[in-house]
């Protein structure tokens, strides 16, 4: 471990000759340097306590002060624009889904740091170029993904007879024996972040796409589209209940936790959840691999990623500090801290001893060979980002279920993803 | 300290001197009335002026978070305008706020009458109206959001269990007629208790001696109201709807947490559909220009019923 002094003389060294390159900033030996960190409040409470504890031991070993700032989530979009707009605030943020695209102009090249963690922990998974690689580069570290298995009540399913579903037919099936059992399915049909997730991932197990590969060609009104929204139709009609128009991203926890449902499609947290206050139904929850369907299994996935500001003083610092939490021992810790929520984006991660400890978590990292950013095969563009906030696709859904027939349901969909395509927003390469 | 004090030592007389004439041209009318105003011109321009300043200059560009955009004219509105998720806002936000507001005039000049009268602990509860006006929205919201929640609404368990209605009862935030039905309640939940109150400082200045004229000349309980509560009241009303009116336009908390616009943006309002795809959308330009839609809109019923006002 290098001292705080021997670091210090080394750092001196090193900032004397970087003194006398760039003479307008003088070096900082007066006050102590501080990285500013920005992230959301995790799910899992005790993973933000293993990051602070991360970020100490991190400050003691540079020398300098690590201040991680936790806020909620919804408010990252604010708080990001107005440090981007006001050229001001933290050094390190965390982004996701169309973030590093946004902001491609503000954001640090990563690629470095990209290629040096690639090689040292046994590569990334493709997703990872998928949501941080934008035309002009990595604008942004993918840090870690949430997987989103079946969560299901085995009980629920013993007592019907039935097996965990493997495709999306076999929910559909199952889902109507457990319904008339008083324990039906949920799938969000409302404007939350689940319900997206949901769409996404059945829509391209059938098949379909909303976006073509180019990003700028809209792909949403087909058969398959037609297909998925048909299957929606008779899963709410006949295996859930009308409680699914109102979901929040919490409501399927509560419904999973209630005892009352039997299946939802969801990140681990229902469990997490119910083994931290001893809850007795956490062993009834077990999970499954997403469902497959027709055009093989995928699902979709949040990828939240590190970026650094390019306003920022301390870009040296904060990629060292990105070095440091992936460090075997420190994500590792990461990964034990969030109870197996905080899923690697690196494949050597993917070897970590919880995901055999317990077999309710055995299928979870292999999750990451089929999971995709929303917007695939197009990238988490801008435009992407507008279908998914603007809850286009679970509005296909909720119209067809309130009698819009489903070709026009598809249409009104088509024509909200043209208008999402129109914005023009300028990227660095195109100029 | 030392240093300054040393200093002034140094200067002495003159430069009290020098203070005295400082102090005599600051007492000036004009020069001290003016500088009373500079703090509230000061918030003004930074806080009102600047960011509306910005608002008009991001709905004429293509701009998007983290990436200045160029002159477009008149594009976003143009887009807006021919999208179906706006037209659907604009009518929300016509129901959302003639309904509250109405309901919030008619139950507060009830509630301004029923305070105003005699009763046991009258200061107490006339504190206590105010609550869901004083606490934060979006804590209050929340618990609304648990009433309203589609597993433990408390709503639907209380009307089942008095017979009511048929379990499971309606699924408030999920059915679009429910969810707007929803918003006004809280939204009129909490504009009611600062209509009451400033109704009751309008009825207490009412001199008593009008009702007893109007006693004299026989009017009942309904007679007085009309003939004298009502017509004395229309200055203050006017003042509070036009309030009201604003507030209830400009809604954000609400929606932002009961619903997020859904279902399907049939209670999306101007503030909440600007904030999606202005912020958490990244469309600057064209947020901008939703949440200017309010402008106008406002500006016309500000100007109908200040003219009403003066008129009055």
């Amino acid at each position: 471990m290098i001292s705080r002094r021997r670091f210090l003389k080394s750092s001196a060294g090193a900032l004397a000759g970087t003194s006398a390159a760039f003479l307008e900033r003088p070096p900082a030996f007066a006050q102590k340097r501080e990285l500013t960190f920005l992230t959301f409040n995790h799910f899992v409470p005790a993973s933000d306590d293993e990051l602070r504890r991360q970020a100490e031991v991190f400050a003691k070993q540079a020398g300098v002060t690590v201040r991680v700032d936790t806020i909620a989530g919804p408010q990252l979009f604010a708080k990001r624009a107005a440090q981007a707009t006001s050229q001001s605030g933290h050094d390190l943020i965390v982004t996701g889904a169309a973030d590093p695209f946004l902001y491609e102009q503000q954001l640090v090249d990563m690629g470095d740091l990209v290629a040096y963690l690639g090689d040292r922990y046994g590569g990334w998974y493709s997703f990872a170029s998928q949501t941080c690689q934008t035309s002009s580069g990595w604008r942004a570290v993918p840090w870690f993904w949430v997987a989103f298995p079946g969560c299901y009540n085995e009980a629920h399913f013993k007592r019907a007879g039935l097996q965990a579903p493997k495709t999306w037919d076999d929910l559909l099936k199952a889902g109507k024996i457990l319904k008339k059992q008083g324990n039906p399915v949920g799938i969000a049909i409302s404007h939350c972040t689940d319900a997206n997730i949901s769409f996404w991932s059945i829509l391209w197990c059938h098949g379909g796409k909303v976006l073509e590969t180019d990003g700028k060609t809209p792909a949403i009104n087909s058969d398959k589209a037609a297909q998925v929204v048909e299957w929606y139709k008779d899963l709410y009609a006949n295996a859930m209940e009308p409680e699914v128009l109102s979901w929040d991203n919490a409501s399927n926890n509560r419904f999973l936790l209630s005892g009352k449902g039997s299946w939802i499609h969801n990140a681990i947290s229902p469990y997490v959840a119910a083994v931290a206050k001893s809850m007795p139904i956490a062993d009834e929850i077990n999970h499954h691999a997403s469902p497959a369907g027709p055009g093989g299994i995928h699902c979709a996935t949040t990828v939240n990623s590190l970026a650094i500001w390019k306003f920022s003083k301390n870009v040296s610092l904060a990629k060292d500090f990105i070095k440091f939490l992936f460090q075997k021992e420190s994500y590792n810790s990461f990964i034990t801290g969030g109870s197996g929520f905080n899923q690697p984006p690196l494949k050597s991660f993917a070897e970590h001893p919880i995901w055999a400890s317990n077999l309710k978590y055995a299928m979870l990292p292999k999750e990451a060979d089929y999971v995709h950013e929303q917007g695939w095969p197009a990238k988490p563009n801008a435009a992407v980002q507008l279908i998914v906030v603007n809850f286009v696709l679970p509005d296909i859904v909720a119209k067809a279920i309130n009698g819009m027939p489903t070709k026009r349901a598809l249409a009104w969909g088509e024509d909200q993803v043209k208008l999402a395509l129109q914005g023009k927003l300028r990227t660095e390469g195109k100029g | 300290m030392a240093v300054s004090q040393r200093a002034l030592e140094a200067t002495g007389l003159p430069r009290l001197g020098r203070l005295a004439r400082v102090r005599e041209w600051w007492e000036q009318e004009h020069v001290f009335g003016y500088s009373l105003i500079v703090p509230a011109l000061a918030l003004l321009v930074g806080l009102v002026a600047y960011p509306f300043g910005m608002a008009i200059y991001f709905s004429l560009s293509d701009y998007w978070v983290g990436s200045p955009g160029e002159f477009v004219g008149l594009q976003n509105f143009r887009d807006i305008v021919g999208n179906e998720m706006f037209q659907q806002t604009v009518y929300n936000s016509f129901v959302f706020s003639i309904i509250a507001v109405v309901f919030k005039t008619v139950l507060g000049v009830w509630l301004a009458m029923l305070l105003f009268r005699d009763f046991r602990f009258k200061r107490l509860i006339r504190g206590a109206v105010l609550l869901p006006w004083v606490i934060p929205t979006a804590l209050s919201v929340l618990a609304w959001g648990w009433m309203f929640d589609s597993l433990y609404s408390v709503v639907n368990w209380t009307a089942i269990h008095l017979g009511l209605i048929n379990p499971p009862g309606p699924n408030w935030l999920g059915m679009t007629s429910y969810a707007m039905t929803a918003v006004i309640a809280v939204n009129v939940w909490r504009g009611l208790p600062f209509f009451a109150i400033i109704v009751l400082a309008g009825l207490v200045s009412i001199p008593r001696e009008y009702y007893e004229a109007a006693e004299v000349d026989g009017a009942g309980s309904w007679g007085r109201f009309r003939n004298v509560t009502l017509p004395l009241l229309k200055p203050v009303l006017a003042v509070v709807i036009l309030f009201s009116t604003i507030f209830t336009f400009s809604d954000f908390n609400i929606v932002q947490v009961l619903t997020r616009g859904g279902p399907v943006n049939t209670t999306h309002l101007f503030a909440t559909l600007a904030y999606q795809i202005g912020l958490t959308g990244g469309n600057l330009g064209q947020g901008a220009a939703v949440s200017l839609f309010l402008f106008p809109m406002l500006a016309a019923i500000v100007f109908i019923q200040l003219r009403y006002i003066r008129r009055e």
